[in-house]
């Protein structure tokens, strides 16, 4: 109220009371409103003139918290969506929570909705998340920077915290996808393993279970938890053409992880073949009354997988270790 | 066990000395493991050679100094010792908060060798520990694959361990640290597990405990054990493969090595209380169940007991799922621990503990990193893996879990890389040993002793007639000469080229001690910088016995180890917010840590710059993660935005923002630097030029310097200094007392951490 009595302090005092009964009403009214839109929708979805109104017009003595963005499908926006989850889901948990109060409000403005408040604030990007103080106009710590904070409901409470001292709870409605899918699974293979109850063999099939940890062993070693984690793109566009391969050896490509995995897989199926082609190792000995003119091919051909396939390997690692000295048939 | 080779003797072609099989197979066996231990001891000795027998990094200080101490004040001082050299004002309580392993394993060498009148100065048994054990890794690891395989591929498996670079790269001379014993305890219990589990006796599962027992005392991986055990035991039990022999080794080995483990002060009741543990627990109830229920079976063998005991397992088997979530809920047990989880949820370190996020070993590993530490290993332990899924029985069952859960620890982080490569050589011991075992078979090519055709020279005559014929028709058969021998070369090339890459990667990436640093000119001609010494050994002979120095946690150890002053955090990182504090005052700017330092009783600070040698792991560079767990305690007061410019980059000229170019850690880095080339003032870490230069500093003063700025060391005046010289701030002693006296009101209020 500070700023409304300041400014009018040049009136006459009756003017003065009036003025401040006013603004006291319209503020009241105002706050009523948004209380009501709130009830309805957690998100009060903003064009200009709500938009003049609410956010930008005195008096005020609540935060707003805005986001911008462009939901539209023709937009072509993925990003936009994920955020507005979690921003719904910031806005729900303050809405529900016991700390819930008329000092902060959430509002989204969609491009095709407003598009005049985008050139209005100057705005050329989609999605942003503006917190407009009570006071003041907004600085620039006061749009977030999802690059560094990220997108999770988590940062972005606590940048409304760091903006506006409101502590919320993040309140994530329970994630039963992950559950149910755990579920149907194990319907599925109960059921599988029900229906097949009489035919339970596949079940010793060892040559399986194998393939199974040599996939696993194969998706570790080439990276694919790193992918996981760091989410690296699948490849590098740039002007001179696709690249596949990271420079740097504390990075790499999706692409390149599977190049890996495949180089890998080479080597082990030429290894592989070598040995079965070789006698085998015993009880695995099938191969025994083969011509000797096919297990020499076979050999050869695993031979040749096995050195090839793994001097790629060496080449690409070549690449990118600087200084590394040794290679393998290619250079 | 499978004996993988055919007899090759019945070709009759063999020279006289085969015939006294069993000793010319140990000969080979004896020798080859102790070339292996020579080379394994060779390859890590590189920092000795080019440096000088010295300890390396950070832990290994504070391992040194425990020991040192322990060598010097006996085993129960060292159990009791509480060091208020450390956390000030805190302190710490070494005793319970070590694993003593290590030290005991040195210091019992120490008091060997001083028995036999060998004088030696235990940092030298502490900088050549691990090298040696480098030997011993390579002898369990040879009998664990013997036992899973053949003796042949055990001696490729110890081979291939002695160097490999993932295991080296914890256990080169002067890196003295846990992990260095550990894997070798580690391997010796999975070995002493499988025999027991072969024999089902009652020895052999108490020498499993004891090893096991080793272990705890040595490494906080033990937890890895304890895990796989009851693992290999559960998925034995589901396979149906219930055994007298696994009921008896799996049950003396729980209760003795749980009893056992828990006499470690530092891990005391944590074997019955923590989730970690309760799989152990879990699956010992359930083999009582299952056992139980056997031998019901075996009273009644017709009828439906078979039925029973499936549903009966079952039950069981919900009910022990059931009772550990029920104690956990209750808070009997403790949940998973913070580092532990990270394991299985691999975003939540990253949101909840910077602390461990910020570490570059806790990094998930990229597919380079997996090829630099095993080279070939990688692409052929796979190979190893299907034939022992292939030719599956209870041991292999046993480390075909071993590497799958291994491989998937490393995938999440480089540290656990060390877990993984003593399987990948196991399995590619394997692997290479069915190959040369059959290439080499029907040849008798002079390279015949490469192979270590051992077990199959003095099995049985009787198998081989089996193959008589096959000689007859050899040519129609046989690989042939030409493809035999091309093959063999090309292997030979790939484990040449292994051999090479593993001494390189040794050589090149991990012997490195990192106190000392070395820089080479375009001659060739090498410089050593031993800035670190030069400033711990400035701080031992010049300031008071009782100096409190502030840094940021990475040099407490060497601080305490070689300048032997008081710390306020170190690299054992057990008290979040009082390394918050240290980096809310690094962050801070000079006021606002100046009262941070006060109250905590700071004399002197120290910061690492790097700027004039471009050194990259200095403090500027690791100050972002200040700021983040400063943040993280401190919100209200840090705000790592205001770190970074508008943009969002991270940098220290003249475009860095204000709240960057005013804090103490930038001040203290640049304060008065004018070196780094042209011109002056260079900082050739950032290729930039620092943003705010020729300030003056009003609270601190410059202490020492390095020769080539790497360390610089900062005096804080003390409060009663009235002459302050001072441009800007008129200081006033009254202010600061009054001050003075406010912050410790607010420390008593409990608000310590809200200043100005």
């Amino acid at each position: 109220m500070k700023t409304t009595i300041k400014l009018a302090g040049c009136y006459h005092h009756l003017t003065l009371l009036t003025f401040v009964l006013s603004t006291q009403s319209v503020l009241e009214e105002k706050v009523e409103q948004l209380t009501d839109m709130t009830a309805k929708q957690s998100i009060i979805h903003l064009n200009l003139n709500k938009f003049k109104e609410y956010v930008r017009s005195p008096p005020r003595d609540y935060s707003f918290v805005v986001m911008f963005t462009a939901m539209a499908p023709s937009r072509r926006c993925a990003i936009c969506q994920h955020v507005y989850e979690e921003y719904l889901i910031v806005a729900n948990s303050f809405r529900f929570s016991p700390a819930y109060n008329t000092k902060l409000f959430f509002g989204m403005v969609d491009f095709d909705e407003g598009s005049d408040i985008f050139q209005m604030l100057r705005l050329n990007t989609a999605p942003v998340i503006m917190h407009f103080p009570a006071k003041g106009k907004p600085k620039p710590a006061d749009s977030m920077d999802f690059e560094r904070a990220g997108i999770h409901a988590e940062a972005i409470i606590k940048w409304i915290q760091d903006r506006t001292d409101v502590q919320i709870r993040v309140f994530r409605p329970p994630n039963y996808s992950g559950v149910v899918a755990f579920a149907m699974l194990f319907i599925l293979v109960a059921g599988f393993l029900y229906l097949r109850r009489n035919n339970l063999e596949f079940l010793y099939n060892k040559q399986m279970w194998a393939v199974v940890a040599l996939l696993f062993c194969f998706a570790m070693v080439s990276g694919q938890m790193w992918n996981q984690i760091r989410g690296p793109p699948f490849f590098h566009r740039t002007k001179n053409g696709p690249v596949y391969i990271n420079g740097g050896s504390h990075g790499q490509f999706v692409l390149e992880s599977y190049i890996v995995a495949i180089l890998n897989g080479a080597v082990v199926i030429g290894m592989i073949m070598m040995i079965e082609a070789a006698g085998g190792v015993k009880g695995t000995e099938a191969q025994r009354a083969q011509d000797g003119k096919r297990r020499r091919l076979q050999t050869v051909v695993g031979l040749v997988l096995v050195c090839v396939f793994f001097s790629l390997l060496l080449s690409v690692f070549r690449a990118k270790t600087q200084g590394y000295p040794y290679s393998f048939l290619f250079k | 066990m499978t004996t993988l080779a055919e007899p090759d003797l019945g070709n009759g072609r063999n020279k006289p000395i085969f015939n006294n099989t069993t000793g010319f197979s140990t000969l080979i066996t004896v020798t080859v493991l102790l070339l292996a231990w020579l080379a394994g001891f060779a390859s890590r000795l590189f920092a000795v050679i080019r440096f000088e027998s010295i300890i390396h990094e950070f832990d290994p200080w504070f391992n040194y100094r425990s020991t040192a101490y322990m060598v010097q004040h006996g085993f129960y001082n060292f159990l009791n010792w509480f060091d208020e050299r450390a956390w000030y004002p805190l302190g710490r309580i070494v005793g319970g908060t070590v694993y003593p392993g290590l030290m005991i394993t040195s210091g019992s060498i120490h008091w060997l060798l001083h028995a036999l009148n060998i004088p030696i100065h235990i940092r030298d048994i502490c900088v050549f520990l691990a090298p040696v054990f480098s030997g011993l890794t390579a002898i369990s690891t040879y009998l664990l694959t013997a036992e899973l395989w053949s003796r042949g591929a055990g001696l490729f498996a110890a081979c291939f361990i002695a160097i490999v670079p993932g295991y080296s790269s914890r256990s080169v001379a002067g890196s003295y640290d846990n992990e260095g014993i550990a894997i070798f305890a580690l391997q010796l219990t999975y070995f002493l597990w499988l025999r027991s589990l072969k024999t089902g006796s009652v020895f052999w599962s108490i020498c499993t405990a004891i090893s096991y027992f080793y272990m705890v005392s040595a490494w906080g991986g033990y937890v890895f054990i304890i895990n796989l055990i009851p693992l290999h035991v559960f998925a034995l039990l589901i396979m149906g493969r219930f055994s007298q022999r696994l009921f008896v080794s799996y049950s003396v080995f729980y209760i003795v090595g749980l009893l056992l483990s828990m006499q470690i002060p530092f891990v005391g009741f944590q074997p019955i209380r923590t989730s970690e543990h309760m799989a152990a627990s879990g699956v010992f109830a359930l083999l009582m169940a299952v056992g139980a229920l056997q031998y019901l079976h075996s009273l009644n063998p017709k009828g439906q007991w078979k039925k029973l005991l499936i549903v009966g397992g079952l039950m069981a088997a919900g009910l022990v799922f059931l009772m550990v979530v029920f104690l956990t809920y209750i808070g009997v047990i403790a949940p998973w621990s913070g580092r532990f989880y990270s394991l299985w949820d691999t975003a939540y370190a990253k949101i909840h503990i910077p602390i461990i996020a910020s570490v570059s070993e806790h990094q998930p590993t990229t597919w380079s990193s997996f090829f630099f530490d095993l080279h070939v290993l990688v692409c052929t332990f796979p190979v190893g893996l299907w034939y022992c899924v292939k030719n599956i029985n209870d041991e292999r069952v046993f480390v075909t879990l071993y590497a799958l859960s291994a491989v998937y620890f490393a995938g999440v982080m480089v540290r656990l890389m060390l877990t993984l490569t003593p399987v990948v050589c196991v399995l590619s011991g394997i692997a290479f040993s069915i190959l040369l075992d059959l290439l080499l078979r029907d040849d008798d090519l002079p390279t015949a002793p490469v192979e270590p055709n051992d077990k199959n020279l003095y099995d049985k005559a009787g198998k081989v007639k089996k193959r008589a014929p096959e000689p007859t028709s050899q040519a129609d058969f046989g690989l042939g000469m030409n493809v035999r021998s091309g093959a063999l070369i090309a292997f030979m090339i790939l484990l040449m080229l292994f051999s090479v890459h593993c001494t390189w990667a040794t050589s090149n990436a991990y012997s490195s001690p990192s106190i000392v640093l070395a820089s080479y000119g375009n001659d060739g001609s090498r410089k050593i910088l031993d800035d670190f010494r030069e400033a711990y050994g400035w701080l031992s002979q010049n300031t008071a016995e009782d100096a409190r120095i502030m840094s940021w946690w990475d040099y407490g150890y060497q601080i305490a180890g070689m300048g032997n002053r008081t710390t306020l955090v170190d690299n054992n990182t057990w008290n979040n917010s009082h390394i918050a504090l240290v980096g809310k005052a690094m962050a801070s700017n000079e006021t606002a840590a100046y009262d941070i330092m006060t109250m905590l009783d700071v004399d002197y600070v120290l910061v690492i710059f790097g700027g004039a040698i471009g050194y990259s792991g200095d403090d500027i560079n690791k100050f972002i993660w200040m700021v983040r767990i400063a943040e993280g305690e401190h919100p209200k007061d840090i705000h790592e935005a205001d770190y970074f410019t508008e943009k969002g980059e991270y940098r220290v000229d003249s475009e860095a923002s204000k709240t960057m170019l005013n804090c103490l850690m930038y001040k203290l880095s640049y304060y008065r630097y004018d070196s780094g080339g042209s011109p002056p003032g260079y900082d050739r870490t950032r290729g930039a030029l620092p943003g705010n230069r020729g300030f003056k500093l009003t609270y601190l003063e410059e202490a020492y310097t390095t020769e080539h700025w790497l360390v610089r060391i900062y005096r804080l005046f003390e409060m009663f200094i009235t002459s302050v010289p001072t441009d800007s701030v008129v200081y006033d002693f009254l202010t600061v007392l009054a001050k003075r006296i406010e912050n410790f009101m607010m420390i008593a209020a409990g608000c310590g951490s809200r200043l100005s």
